[in-house]
């Protein structure tokens, strides 16, 4: 291809067009969002482009009216409850399907498998019904329990034991090191950087559910930050900024969460996590 | 002997790793989706009790509707529309940004970004853009002129359109996860491969199908199982974009929004919602199993 | 390892292929509701209701009771939740009230709950529990015959004969609306109607008289022609194909202001509908002008309201706007406010004006059937807490608190003796305007037509006709657009019945 011949100043134009065309394009939408988060009511129509107008107001009333203070810690909870939770189940039971000896094993992992192919859709209404029976409506326990267990993240980490070299084990059993030692000196320390794409992975999920959280919630107090913001879009709609204002909060929490954590996220997943 | 004995050793360690987890799924997925199957043969008052059986017919009644089939195309053009575009896109920016070359950290970390929004977040920003009463496009008066659709009635009123936008917002928001995904992928792949066939003459191009390609194929399998999952479970993009898209044509109602979508026919009737769940499900399973076996027979599982 | 695989993934790609088969092998179009029903009533079934129906009261004994007394026995303070599904500036003045009622006394506390819409207020409660269900909640217009069907309230009328409530000045419409089976099961509260919005700078512009908008469709044409033809604004009339507005309520407005029945069985109060009418000559010369008005380029289809703001945001549109529309008199109050917030350039708050809501083709048919939502107990077999969710009741419907709340929000007060008291006797005197929407419902004798349809799908049936004006609007044919709707509508209504009577 003519590309890959041409002088090398073409392909540097062309890569960096094409990068930053896209990147544009990634832009663009959260720079009128932020433009419109900005501005006063009566000057959010015109002018879209141009950040002609600023005050702080908007977010600040998107804050208070839209309780999205209280939404934010409702859903932080959540999300470190079912990832704390996802991750521990996780070890355990990807531990025991890798180490352990027990009678239908086979039968038992592949129940696990199964569930990760069950779409969320055909358990919602189901699992409404049990979650109020059991008077969890409007609680933690309704919001986070029924996602406290993941094949996924056992898949994962099964994985990644499974590539412990059996000497390893055997060599640790001659130490006199039972199952909870080796997993605590050997195991974990080995899956460490998997264990942390998986809670990322966690965490975003429980962040971003919006079915589940609007199916149990019917208390105010209890709604979370997609919830919350689904309320804000629909009661405030001749507020845009009101709206914008308000997704802008809703982001920034998590986009911090993943600037800091960026190099364990792809440290995780270069581990061998996606490899078959 | 010993052997047995250590099997059955084994067991109250396992049951203390697994019950909790057994439990958990047992209860929260395998539970409601018995019970699901169960249900699509059967019509429910409107609170879901008084439940009577109609029979298994209730099925094949739903699949021969129009609503559903109208509904599951929808949703396969969706995929279609999403899938390969979201893909290509990530690829093709991971591969380029995967360079030490200066300013292609600030290239990934925006491309990495949209990951941080939620379907919530990525959607009331794009309705906030496509809106054609007080959306931003919608009142640029030079792109109006060019393209009078996005106004009258607007691209996301337009039969035509719709179904489009939506797209567009949902590859845009899932950008990031590709991209992130596909790069943790490419750093996997030795430099040395790259050099030995850079040094045999191969071109940029060969380079990446006959190298970059298949050594990241278990990534692109991954990536491309939960984008299609994720287009195939889409309802919060519709919920708040479109409302099902513009009727009569119904252009953005997917099989989940068939479900609980507010213009929904069939949600006062559990039977019915739950005969299209589990129709649901099949499909996808029967998806996913496409996919491993056609894409995986292509899967390079590393040297 | 492999082998089991690949042949649990073969039979799934095989069920799947057997399934599309299936589906491909029925000719013809088929409803998702044919499935609906277990009998379907056939001729000559002594069960099914084709002989004429008898009306089905229900005695009041038969019903959960209510004590309005218990409440003088009770030293603890009770607290009562309200599901609602008030938004924006009307759930300001909800709290506000709600707020003045908590304080005034103190054997009872009510905590409000936003359910975000009429609709998920409705599901939620639908789905959940007995248990988990508030002490009183808030259903729309619509949800009459599904509420009513759930068996989980206390009717109102328990408590207006317990507390021997004198309901004499209260409008007969409102009342009547959520009456049936000759019980009042709920008392309504937020009461609107549609009426008639249009921007009067765009008619003086046009050369027509500012106060004196059209009052049938007839007229509506004429006076759409000459603002278009002048060009003060780029349409007359903004339409819209939602379900709770032009593509579904507005329809059995126009049916109940020309003293048509919408569904059979004296519009579902005498007993449950079993079909709709709507697909008659009356819905076809009703859909037929809409159709022409938009052909002509005189209104234009703002698509399906999801917002439930559209059609009014067609008056603000910088570019080209429209000159009136219908919509629900309950948005007057969020219009005025918006307007003075400089949403329409060059627009002040008295440049809007309402007008009744134009009658269909050239007919002088004044009215309109009552809309928005009314109040239900919910059974919790607590006397002290039904005591007590009446008493919030009967503060929100005394004549002050109905003031309070027509004037700050748009909606209309449901009885009489509130015009003669506090902020809405100002407001009526000072702004005509809010008292088109209680005008409109002295109108017309009260009329099993002109009460409106109760039907258990009301919401689904809506949705119906809405796809029938949508493809209407967009130069369908009327009478198949109609048929076909009609058709899936009495599908929902047998398949209704047969689960929940």
């Amino acid at each position: 291809m003519a590309l890959d011949t041409a002088p090398k100043g073409w392909r540097s134009f062309a890569r960096y067009s094409m990068l930053t065309i896209v990147a544009l394009f990634i832009l663009f939408p959260v720079y009128t969002t932020v433009i419109a988060a900005l501005k006063p009511g009566n000057k959010v129509l015109d002018n879209p482009l141009v950040p002609d107008a600023f005050t702080l107001d908007v977010l600040k009333d998107a804050w208070t009216q839209g309780r999205l203070g209280r939404y934010l810690m409702n859903t932080t909870v959540v999300a470190l409850i079912i990832t704390s939770v996802q991750l521990v189940t996780s070890i355990a039971s990807a531990y025991a399907f890798s180490f352990l000896k027990f009678p239908m094993k086979r039968l038992i992992f592949g129940i696990f498998l199964s569930t990760m192919l069950v779409p969320l859709e055909v358990t919602l209404v189901v699992n409404r019904r049990t979650i109020d029976s059991l008077g969890w409506l409007n609680s933690f326990q309704g919001l986070t329990i029924p996602f406290v267990a993941t094949a996924f993240g056992t898949f994962l980490l099964r994985q990644v034991f499974m590539q412990i070299p059996p000497d390893l084990r055997e060599a640790a059993q001659m130490d006199g090191l039972g199952h909870w030692g080796f997993m605590k000196e050997v195991a974990i320390p080995l899956v460490r950087p998997t264990l942390g794409a998986l809670g990322l992975f966690s965490f975003l999920s429980s962040w971003n559910q919006y079915l589940w959280p609007s199916l149990i919630t019917t208390e105010d107090d209890m709604n979370t930050l997609q919830t919350g913001l689904r309320l804000l879009a629909s009661s405030d709609l001749d507020k845009p900024n009101l709206i914008m204002a308000g997704t802008i909060i809703a982001a920034v929490p998590i986009l911090i969460v993943l600037v800091v954590f960026q190099k364990q996220l792809v440290r995780g997943l270069t581990a061998g996590a996606v490899k078959g | 002997m010993a052997i047995k004995t250590r099997r059955l050793r084994d067991i109250p360690l396992a049951l203390a790793m697994l019950g909790p987890s057994l439990l958990v799924l047992l209860t929260f997925v395998l539970y409601p989706l018995g019970k699901a199957v169960w249900l699509g043969q059967q019509t429910c008052d409107v609170q879901g009790k008084n439940c009577k059986s109609v029979g298994w017919g209730q099925y094949t009644t739903v699949i021969k509707s129009d609503q559903f089939q109208h509904a599951l195309w929808v949703t396969i053009k969706f995929a279609l529309i999403t899938v390969p575009i979201g893909l290509a896109l990530g690829v093709g920016l991971a591969v380029l940004a995967d360079k030490q070359l200066r300013g292609m950290r600030f290239f990934r970390t925006i491309f990495s970004s949209t990951i941080a929004t939620s379907v919530a977040v990525a959607s009331l920003m794009w309705l906030f853009l496509l809106q054609p009463s007080v959306g931003v496009l919608a009142n640029l008066g030079w792109l109006r002129d060019i393209f009078p659709v996005i106004k009258e009635p607007g691209l996301l009123k337009d039969s035509g359109t719709a179904l489009w936008s939506v797209g567009i917002s949902s590859i845009w928001a899932n950008l990031g996860f590709t991209f992130i995904l596909v790069t943790a992928g490419l750093q996997s792949v030795p430099k040395e491969m790259h050099e030995s066939a850079y040094v045999d003459g191969a071109g940029g191009w060969m380079r990446f199908t006959n190298i970059t390609l298949p050594l990241i194929s278990p990534t692109l399998l991954f990536t491309t199982v939960v984008l299609t999952s994720r287009a195939f479970q889409a309802y919060g993009e519709m919920d708040l974009l479109t409302n099902g898209g513009p009727i009569p044509q119904d252009s953005t109602t997917t099989v989940t929004y068939l479900i609980y979508g507010s213009s929904s026919i069939i949600k006062n009737n559990d039977g019915l919602q739950a005969a299209v769940a589990v129709l649901l499900f099949v499909i996808l399973l029967a998806l996913s199993a496409l996919q491993f076996r056609g894409f995986g027979k292509r899967v390079h599982y590393g040297s | 390892m492999k082998t089991p695989n690949k042949s649990r993934f073969l039979l799934a790609g095989l069920t799947a292929s057997a399934l599309l088969f299936a589906a491909c092998g029925g000719g013809g179009s088929s409803s998702i509701i044919d499935s609906g029903s277990t009998e379907a009533p056939a001729a000559g079934d002594s069960s099914a209701p084709t002989a004429a129906p008898t009306t089905v009261a229900t005695p009041l004994a038969s019903l959960p009771p209510c004590d309005t007394t218990a409440l003088d026995a009770v030293t603890e303070t009770i607290d009562i939740t309200f599901w609602h599904g008030m938004n924006g500036d009307l759930e300001d003045s909800l709290t506000a009230l709600t707020d003045e009622y908590n304080a005034s006394q103190t054997k009872v506390k009510v905590s409000l709950e936003n359910q975000g819409g009429y609709e998920q207020t409705l599901d939620k409660y639908l789905q959940s529990s007995q248990d988990s269900r508030p002490e009183m909640v808030q259903a729309p217009e619509y949800a009459v015959q599904v509420m009513g069907d759930t068996d989980s309230n206390v009717p109102v009328g328990a408590c207006l004969e317990s507390a021997a409530y004198d309901t004499s000045d209260f409008l007969p419409k409102a009342l009547n609306q959520y009456f049936t089976e000759g019980v009042q099961w709920s008392m309504p509260f937020n009461v609107s109607d549609p009426v008639l919005y249009y921007n009067k700078k765009v008619f003086e512009a046009a050369g027509l008289d500012p106060n004196k908008p059209p009052t049938n469709m007839a007229e509506l044409r004429t006076m759409s022609q000459a603002i278009v033809d002048s060009g003060a604004a780029g349409y007359g009339l903004s339409l819209d194909t939602g379900a709770d507005s032009g593509g579904g309520w507005f329809l059995e407005q126009w049916f109940a202001k020309l003293g048509e029945l919408f569904s059979d069985n004296d519009n579902g109060r005498l007993a449950p509908s079993t079909k709709v009418n709507f697909d008659s000559q009356v819905g076809t010369d009703l859909l037929t002008d809409l159709q022409s008005l938009v052909n002509d380029g005189l209104a234009y289809n703002v698509g399906d309201n999801a917002s439930g703001q559209d059609a009014l945001l067609k008056l603000a549109d910088p570019d080209k706007a429209a000159a009136m529309t219908i919509a629900t008199s309950a948005a007057l109050g969020t219009v005025l406010t918006t307007v003075q917030g400089g949403l329409i350039p060059g627009i002040t708050t008295d440049d809007i004006g309402v007008g009744p809501m134009p009658a269909p083709g050239d007919a002088d048919a004044p009215g309109a059937i009552v809309g928005g939502a009314s109040l239900w107990i919910v059974n919790h077999d607590d006397p002290a807490k039904t005591a007590a969710s009446w008493d919030f009741i009967s503060f929100l419907i005394s004549a002050e608190s109905q003031s309070t709340w027509a004037a700050a929000t748009g909606y209309v007060p449901v009885r009489s003796s509130a015009l003669e008291v506090g902020a809405i006797a100002e407001k009526y005197k000072t702004d005509p305007r809010f008292k088109v929407a209680y005008d409109q419902l002295l109108q017309a004798a009260d009329t099993p037509a002109s009460l409106g349809a109760i039907l258990g799908p009301q919401r689904e049936i809506r949705a119906l006709s809405a796809r029938a004006i949508a493809t209407v609007l967009q130069g369908g044919d009327v009478a198949a657009a109609l048929a076909d709707a009609a058709t899936q509508a009495n599908a929902l209504l047998s398949a209704y019945i047969a689960a929940n009577q």
